[in-house]
């Protein structure tokens, strides 16, 4: 009881946190304290948005853009999820694979698009390829921690108590795993995401990375903060929404100290 | 007192007959076990006592039909045993291993929802179950919400919720402070009696192990073997006052020197 109080007073003085930003936003755009051609109010960008809304030619960016997110998540995910299953059961082939992962983990991994570019070209395969690209890893790598932070003495139990090997993987394996299965692919998203706009960004005939970096080449500076704007609000509802599924599984009461 | 000779009575809900254990390879093998015996009798009480790594966890394992013996055969409750055997043998273990995405009433109802049935019913088990370690006002509550003892009561009413006739404690109470640890073998005593169970209870705590017991059985390492069999003379109830009388230490006294006379 008393964490769902907690709870609602904290959400509740994040709303206003974020009503306060936008408020100041507002304010020092009217009095001029900053560039209003740098910084339009926002009232000005929403009500641009609501245009873009119904512009067909950025439906069709938009739409563009996230079908080559879902198709390069829908594709990275279960592939590397796998991966790191596997690597986690089979330690003779991580000894060997672990250390090329974090080296490639480590680099900035948009200094190869335009090798991607050259190999693929601009179209609709570059942009999933690169986007996936750049999520793999991390979601191996989260996928793999899932599987080393399921306690032995789980198995051990499930054993003990008559589960058979199906119940085990599935009634006590995987959900011990979902909380950092879940972690990776929220990070994994926004990795996807990074990589399609910044293909889009780099070169595209179509997409909202396209559509951004025009409008920004045009000092169509409102376009440009409400095509932003609406990248910021669609990843922090996909965040929430996955934020939501780990909740509704019940491990987001996950705590690891409390095994003992 | 001596462990050897033990002959198995139908009144023996374990019987553990000549069994070793070793790891790696049969001949050069690090020998684990070397030829242990014992039984437990319907209804009884019996502490295991011994220093780390003398082999007593891997005992209970073999008992639990966990982890195979590799000489030796073990029955429990006259039968032979292949493997673990869940509706007549229930298991707690040091870590309470609640699955911390589950509530205690769901945690306690695990086993029984492994195996289907009608939900209502279980679920009034495992209720029973709580309410019989005396906790059934934090059935919904999850493990990470209840202290370290609480957790470990929620575990021993999942070890008995199948209504096994042996319950294997494996030092259910060793990471516990040690005042809950003393509460709690008090508390274990009545829920004992309450239960009418078996109960083979691991320990390396000497004062734990007398104050619990009917029978000691007292282990020595490398390889892990039993040296001892002391019946406790403490009358039941057992009340914490015994911990401090001239029997009990005298018992203790010579648990002790049994322990040390291994220490190099």
């Amino acid at each position: 009881m008393k964490t769902t109080v907690v709870s609602t007073s904290i959400f509740a003085a994040q709303v206003a946190i974020a009503a306060a930003a936008a408020v100041a936003w507002e304010f020092v755009s009217r009095r001029g304290i900053v560039n209003p051609e740098l910084l339009p109010p926002l009232s000005d960008v929403l009500a641009t948005l609501w245009q873009l809304l119904h512009d067909p030619r950025f439906l069709a960016d938009l739409r563009v853009t996230a079908v080559e997110v879902l198709v390069s998540f829908l594709i990275v995910a279960p592939t590397s999820i796998v991966l790191g299953f596997f690597l986690a059961e089979t330690p003779a082939v991580a000894r060997l694979v672990n250390p090329v992962f974090h080296a490639l983990m480590a680099i900035p991994k948009s200094i190869f698009l335009p090798i991607f570019i050259l190999a693929l070209g601009i179209g609709f395969t570059q942009k999933i390829v690169f986007g996936a690209v750049l999520a793999f890893f991390v979601i191996v790598v989260y996928a793999e921690a899932a599987v080393a932070s399921v306690p032995s003495g789980f198995v051990t139990l499930g054993r003990a108590i008559g589960a058979s090997r199906g119940q085990i993987y599935a009634r006590i394996y995987l959900p011990a795993m979902l909380p950092l299965i879940i972690a990776g692919l929220r990070i994994g998203f926004i990795f996807v995401v990074t990589g399609v706009l910044l293909a889009e960004m780099y070169s595209a005939p179509v997409g909202v990375g396209r559509a951004i970096v025009h409008w920004g080449e045009y000092y169509e500076i409102r376009k440009l903060l409400a095509a932003v704007l609406l990248i910021v609000f669609a990843c922090i509802v996909i965040n929430q929404l996955l934020e939501a599924w780990e909740r509704s599984s019940g491990t987001g009461r996950f705590n690891f100290g409390a095994i003992a | 007192m001596s462990a050897r000779g033990i002959v198995a009575g139908t009144a023996d809900a374990i019987v553990v007959r000549s069994v070793s254990k070793s790891f790696g390879a049969a001949a050069g093998g690090l020998k684990v076990l070397d030829d242990i015996s014992l039984n437990v009798a319907n209804g009884r009480f019996v502490t295991l006592v011994g220093p780390s790594g003398c082999g007593k966890s891997t005992l209970l394992q073999i008992i639990a039909g966990l982890v195979p013996a590799s000489e030796g055969e073990i029955l429990i409750e006259g039968e032979p045993l292949a493997g673990p055997r869940p509706s007549a043998t229930g298991i707690v273990f040091q870590d309470a291993l609640l699955l911390p995405w589950k509530t205690a009433a769901q945690n306690v109802e695990f086993p029984l929802a492994l195996r289907g049935g009608d939900a209502t019913r279980r679920r009034a088990r495992a209720l029973d179950m709580l309410a019989l370690v005396g906790l059934a006002e934090v059935a919904e509550s999850y493990p990470h919400q209840l202290s370290g003892g609480m957790r470990q009561r929620v575990a021993i009413a999942r070890g008995l919720v199948e209504d096994p006739k042996i319950l294997l404690m494996d030092e259910p109470f060793a990471a516990l402070d040690e005042q809950t640890r003393t509460k709690m073998g008090g508390e274990l005593l009545q829920i004992w009696e309450r239960s009418s169970k078996t109960i083979l209870f691991i320990t390396h705590g000497l004062t734990e192990a007398i104050f619990l017991a009917d029978t000691v059985l007292v282990m020595q390492a490398r390889p892990g073997r039993i040296v001892e069999r002391i019946d406790v003379e403490l009358p039941r109830p057992r009340s914490y006052d015994m911990i401090g009388s001239e029997y009990f230490g005298r018992v203790r006294n010579q648990i002790w020197h049994l322990l040390a006379e291994q220490v190099p």
